[in-house]
């Protein structure tokens, strides 16, 4: 009697596991009528995630054929691109990525993907669409080291300077002394002299992206010809010059979170960081902040690398893919394109949307985004290396945490270079 | 068939944890062992076999030597915050104060209620050097607060104490109840037999909770390390230049921020080896004691 019992249960027990493994196998099938297509993103609802929703959502509307599912993957790039890695493994990819820069060979040269230009050759017929919206520029940001492009430019950015207006005018000085880094060092002194205050802070996340950005504004090369090239001299006499700024107290040192936050405190005077920050400056700042475009070395332009993210096709199958160009176009129309980046911070990747009266009027609304848009014509690729492109970054990351704790410049740089080097052979 | 069954079932029993166990737990780790004579980014089709070479590296490498310098130096603040510092006032508590044990109890819990995110957040603008509260405070009384984050000794200890806001009182109620668990007949013997209150507690009370004590130890230790995570992650990222970076937040950078996986890999075992050899010492170490006392 016991053992029947026992039976019965361990036979329903058995009966609930097959079902719950066959559930997780199931296949959509009402693929013949609507397609349903996965769109992986980065944005929280604090940073554009309801941006995302609300377009996923009008697109849904009028698209009676096509049903997008937006998934938010949280921990920014990196987050997505370790799901991405177990979406892989399972054979479960999206069919919609977001990518981030840093991170463009990395993809390219470990995932399947489908090239805009193929796309629009199989579903458009014609190369119209890339051609009409993005500049030549703005699609070299989405090209991998083979000058393949791997995705469509989605989100620009670029870095600027925001200032603290009350205390430059308090000190007496003039904004347009702070076009060049030089500028910025008398100023700081100034401000530090007299008030004790930090004049400067760069932003020091866990990319090199800023300061990749004073060594393009010094005439240096991050990379020549797919190997390092940032320890030239170019590239040592701007590091020197944020090392001295640090040492001699003109500029502060310390994790981004706490840098920006002394900054929205008034307690630093200029802050080298992302437009991204915008609207976290205007709303938290006490003060009358402005900001001007990314200065530069005297004898030299500026040049900043780009920052935000590409739209890349990860789907298999040719009708999935078809829906994802059919969604990726129209997430790129001029609307659609300011409201996302009215939800970001982030700048619109287009032509027309950049022209758009929209974008044009939220500008005005905005004037820090000013600089950061008028910096996009000097801006270039963020350099990834060809082979092994995430250590190469933390070896750059390595250098200047070194270099700001005291280490030789010259040296730290040139054993970077050399160990980037050593990979790309 | 009686005693078939008797034989099959304590196995039934077994199965659904054994099978948990070893899905979750050993294949992982042999797995890791695997990798880690490998070098593979996670993702391309082909791993390159390299034998020893990520284990050398784990300890050639300089900045590997420095974490596992740091983790050294993590393992002794956390004993120190979180084990005797927590028993520490567990005792006066429980025999120096008679007053109030409960609210000392709840007020000391809440904080384990709270994600260490949050308290690392938190943390982060009370102490930020130049225009956290604190700092605002010690400028008023004409002392500057030093750039913690810039040094990695300093970085290491505010992070300690971030964990250790979090796991003091669970710790402390912890050590609490065994405290409180010893037989009180024991106690008032003692007392009748007029021995001073700092004898009864190192010959009597200290090794008869010996049990919890040890739990928590291990607890904090083994937990401890893998507590820090979280406000390395989001305070320092390991800088500066890997000074507050420790063997579990290298694992992770290596395998998720880095993909190299052979090296992560290699760093998980030598730290699951390191784990492991420090338990059975503690245990070993701890147990011959306790039987010295039976």
């Amino acid at each position: 009697m016991k053992n029947s019992k026992l039976k019965k249960i361990l036979l329903m027990l058995g009966i609930m596991a097959m079902a719950v493994v066959f559930a997780g196998c199931g296949k959509k099938t009402s693929a013949s009528t609507v397609k349903h297509i996965t769109y992986w993103h980065v944005n929280a609802q604090t940073q554009g995630g309801a941006a995302v929703d609300d377009l996923v959502k009008k697109f849904n509307d009028t698209h009676k054929n096509i049903k997008v599912t937006a998934k938010y993957n949280p921990d920014m790039y990196k987050g997505l691109m370790q799901n991405l890695q177990s979406a892989q493994a399972s054979g479960k990819v999206p069919d919609i990525t977001q990518v981030g820069w840093a991170y463009d060979n990395y993809f390219a040269s470990n995932f399947k993907y489908m090239t805009p230009t193929d796309a629009a050759k199989k579903f458009d017929g014609n190369n119209k669409f890339i051609d009409g919206n993005f500049t030549k520029r703005t699609l070299s940001f989405a090209k991998d080291s083979k000058g393949k492009l791997v995705g469509l430019p989605y989100s620009l950015s670029t870095p600027v300077l925001f200032i603290n207006k009350d205390i430059l005018s308090k000190y007496n000085i003039k904004e347009d002394s702070l076009s060049t880094w030089e500028g910025i060092k008398e100023a700081s002194k100034k401000i530090h002299d007299q008030s004790g205050k930090y004049g400067l802070y760069i932003q020091e996340p866990g990319d090199t992206w800023a300061q990749q950005g004073i060594m393009l504004s010094h005439g240096a090369d991050i990379q020549k010809g797919g190997k390092a090239a940032f320890a030239s001299d170019n590239g040592v006499g701007a590091y020197k010059y944020y090392q001295e700024m640090v040492t001699s107290k003109l500029a502060l040192h310390t994790p981004w979170a706490q840098g920006m936050d002394s900054f929205v405190k008034g307690d630093v005077a200029m802050a080298f960081t992302t437009i991204a920050q915008a609207s976290h400056i205007k709303k938290s700042a006490s003060f009358n902040a402005s900001a001007i475009a990314a200065p530069h070395f005297e004898g030299h332009k500026t040049v900043v690398p780009v920052g935000g993210s590409m739209l890349a096709i990860t789907a298999q199958d040719s009708e999935q893919q078809k829906a994802a160009w059919e969604f990726e176009k129209w997430m790129y129309k001029a609307d659609a394109a300011v409201t996302w980046s009215k939800g970001t911070g982030y700048l619109p990747p287009t032509k027309v949307a950049l022209e758009s009266s929209a974008f044009k009027d939220y500008v005005k609304e905005n004037p820090m985004l000013d600089p950061a848009v008028k910096t996009l014509d000097n801006a270039v690729p963020w350099t990834s290396f060809p082979k092994k492109g995430l250590q190469a970054e933390q070896a750059m990351i390595d250098a200047r945490d070194k270099i700001l704790s005291g280490s030789d410049v010259k040296s730290t740089l040139g054993a970077a270079q050399d160990k980037i080097n050593a990979e790309q052979k | 068939m009686q005693n078939k069954n008797k034989k099959f079932l304590p196995f039934l029993y077994l199965l659904p944890t054994a099978i948990l166990l070893i899905v979750f737990l050993i294949v992982p780790i042999l797995y890791t062992f695997y990798l880690s004579f490998f070098d593979w980014n996670l993702i391309a089709p082909t791993k390159e076999f390299v034998g020893m070479r990520n284990y050398l590296e784990v300890f050639t490498d300089p900045v590997n030597q420095k974490v596992i310098l740091n983790t050294l130096i993590y393992i002794v603040f956390l004993v120190v915050l979180n084990f005797l510092f927590p028993y520490f006032i567990s005792l006066i508590v429980k025999f120096f104060i008679s007053k109030m044990q409960g609210a000392y109890k709840v007020l000391f819990f809440i904080p384990s209620l709270f994600s260490l995110v949050v308290g690392a957040m938190v943390f982060t603008w009370i102490l930020n050097p130049v225009s956290g509260p604190l700092a605002y405070v010690l400028k008023n009384v004409g002392i500057s607060m030093p750039n913690w984050s810039n040094s990695g000794i300093l970085a290491i200890t505010v992070i300690c104490f971030i964990t250790n806001w979090k796991v003091f009182g669970y710790n402390f109620i912890l050590l609490l109840t065994g405290l409180g668990s010893i037989p009180k007949n024991i106690i008032d013997a003692a007392k009748v037999d007029g021995i001073p209150k700092w004898r009864l507690i190192w010959n009597v009370i200290l090794p008869m909770n010996q049990g919890i004590a040890i739990y928590v130890l291990i607890l904090t230790i083994v937990q401890g390390l893998q507590y820090v995570f979280t406000p390395i992650n989001v305070i320092t990222t390991g800088g500066p230049y890997y000074g507050s970076s420790n063997m579990i937040y290298q694992t992770y950078l290596n395998a998720f921020v880095l993909y190299k996986t052979g090296t992560s890999s290699a760093l998980a075992i030598v730290t699951f080896v390191i784990f492991l050899i420090l338990l059975f010492i503690e245990i070993r170490f701890v147990e011959r004691k306790a039987k010295n006392y039976a």
